[in-house]
């Protein structure tokens, strides 16, 4: 007989009926890979990257593959926060699951003011604080580097928000549960991580980088063994709940990031090998659990034994 | 204007039928993949994981060269440009492959004699294209352009279909006009009988067919490839510009009317 595995978490007060989500910007709102797979079966929907009035992104070529990844620099490209409330949150809502709202800005205010405008709107049942994408040339990576900046913009960006607030955390930085620690000092409910490795790639024959802006973010298998030692750091350096991410492509991957501190995941590049990855995760979690006779998935969070 | 109903899209596991090299760095796979078969469209194309190859992580976007409904077989050519499709060529009947599809908007036949332009393997793009207005009786005629003869390999198939050989054009004049087949386009469209132009190919001579049609006043379709993730409009990677802003090749094309196009 086959037992119930209890996989309910809650992320920082988000309670989420499985860990499983997508990665902000592998996965749109959701509804571009409702054919491939039922994103009624998620623990949440994390849309792509949002701005106040939306961005034109980068030029093309936006991204390359590299050795078991890829690089993108895609620029955060979006329509603007009216936009997602009108059209995307409805249908995440449809859904039956979470919505996490990436947020994003090129100026303090700017995070705020798109905060606000989905308070006002109350679709979103949870905030990702995008401080660590590293293609934009404002905001992004440069809120997300230093302690001082950190500390500024989730501070206020907690002044605006009612709902639970996650903290996206960027790789690129010399220590990053010093960062964890100044986002959990200023009032995030939960950190996710990690963003992208900043990375290039260039062909050789043309002499010519292989991204239009030369630089771009790595993702894929590639960057999991960098993001599960940084899930493990900072689980080991802040009391909030983590939402582990990088290079995921099965249950077995996901089921690590909890073993390292994570409370619940996010799926990203392996949706573009996958279509319907998000669901094969968490059957293989579900799998997992069974197997080795976990019966509250909870109970791996951090159950690294060193 | 034709309406198309184009299917919802899905994943299926196509097995390989057969893999030959049809040209010089030219091969042509055939699949068995019948729903795709039955699905896919003129101009759509197929998102296709090379299996054995999974350190290369992502999906090779191929247009559909044919579909033969009857046997589920889908025919795609390509060319070897990376290592994937050099890969590829490795493949061995009975190799499955995951194949995503039918994506994309494909060609839509406007009203009037269509002239089709194929440059390279961009010629196979517009078979299935050229094969439905064949089956319908709608006038058209064909250009196709190679660096050189070997390289025309789709020319018996659309000969076949128009009961004739198409009008032809080599870069090194081994067959045909000697030149791009950019001539033979402005010669067509000098006849005046044309009231649309279906172009697949390099994006030069895309832009350059573009521009000939624009001057002739004759409505020009193309279908840009650009580097693609996921195949579905999420990533946000293959995007073109047009006049209207930033695109997804994947999903708001791979055809696009050229006027649009921010050449």
């Amino acid at each position: 007989m086959v037992m119930a595995v209890n996989m309910q978490v809650n992320l920082g007060g988000l309670i989420m009926p499985n860990p499983v989500t997508d990665a902000s910007g592998t996965f749109a709102a959701g509804r571009e890979y409702a054919a491939y797979c039922d994103v009624s079966r998620m623990g949440a929907v994390t849309t792509k990257g949002v701005s106040l009035n939306g961005w034109e992104g980068n030029d093309a070529p936006r991204i390359a593959e590299t050795p078991s990844g890829m690089l993108n620099s895609i620029g955060l490209q979006n329509p603007g926060v009216a936009h997602l409330c009108e059209v995307d949150l409805p249908w995440i809502k449809s859904q039956g699951v979470p919505a996490i709202v990436n947020v994003s800005g090129h100026s303090l205010e700017e995070y705020v003011s798109v905060v606000e405008a989905l308070e006002a709107d109350g679709q979103a049942d949870a905030y990702e604080i995008n401080i660590s994408c590293p293609n934009v040339d404002a905001g992004g990576l440069t809120f997300g580097t230093h302690v001082p900046s950190v500390e500024a913009v989730v501070s206020a960006c907690r002044v605006a928000a009612t709902k639970p607030m996650i903290v996206k955390l960027s790789p690129n930085v010399t220590d990053i549960t010093e960062i964890a620690r100044a986002a959990e000092a200023s009032g995030a409910d939960a950190i996710s991580l990690i963003n992208t490795l900043l990375g290039m790639a260039i062909d050789a024959k043309t002499r010519r980088p292989k991204l239009a802006r030369v630089v771009g973010g790595l993702s894929g298998p590639a960057v999991k063994p960098v993001a599960l030692r940084m899930v493990w750091q900072c689980h080991n350096a802040v009391k909030i709940p983590i939402l582990g991410m990088g290079g995921i492509m099965t249950g077995e991957d996901a089921i690590e990031f909890m073993l390292a501190g994570a409370t619940a995941v996010a799926v990203g590049t392996a949706n573009f090998v996958n279509p319907h990855a998000v669901n094969d995760v968490l059957d293989g979690m579900i799998e997992y659990c069974e197997r080795f006779g976990v019966s509250d998935v909870n109970e791996l969070i951090g159950g690294l034994q060193c | 204007m034709c309406t198309t109903d184009e299917a919802q899209a899905f994943d299926e596991r196509a097995r390989v039928l057969g893999n030959e090299q049809v040209g010089p760095r030219l091969y042509k796979i055939t699949l068995d993949a019948p729903r795709m078969a039955r699905s896919v469209r003129p101009g759509q194309f197929v998102h296709m994981q090379l299996t054995g190859f999974e350190a290369h992580i992502l999906r090779r976007p191929f247009s559909v060269y044919r579909v033969l409904p009857e046997s589920g077989a889908v025919e795609i050519i390509y060319q070897t440009v990376g290592e994937g499709t050099n890969y590829m060529t490795g493949y061995a009947p009975g190799v499955e492959c995951s194949i995503m599809g039918p994506l994309g908007h494909g060609w839509q036949p406007c009203d009037g004699k269509l002239l089709i332009v194929g440059g390279g393997v961009g010629a196979a793009p517009l078979f299935m294209f050229a094969e439905e207005l064949a089956k319908s009786g709608h006038p058209f005629e064909v250009v196709l352009g190679a660096q050189t003869e070997s390289m025309l390999v789709t020319r018996g198939d659309y000969a076949a279909l128009l009961g004739r050989e198409a009008v032809l054009a080599t870069d090194d004049g081994s067959v045909g006009h000697a030149g791009f087949c950019t001539e033979p386009v402005r010669a067509q469209l000098a006849t005046g009988e044309y009231a649309g132009v279906f172009c697949c190919g390099p994006e030069p001579l895309m832009r350059a067919v573009a521009g000939i049609a624009r001057e002739a006043g004759v409505a020009c379709w193309v279908s840009m490839e650009k580097r693609m993730a996921c195949g579905v409009g999420a990533c946000l990677s293959c995007v073109v510009e047009t006049h209207e802003g930033k695109r997804r090749s994947c999903v708001d094309g791979p055809v696009f009317n050229a006027k649009d196009v921010v050449w």
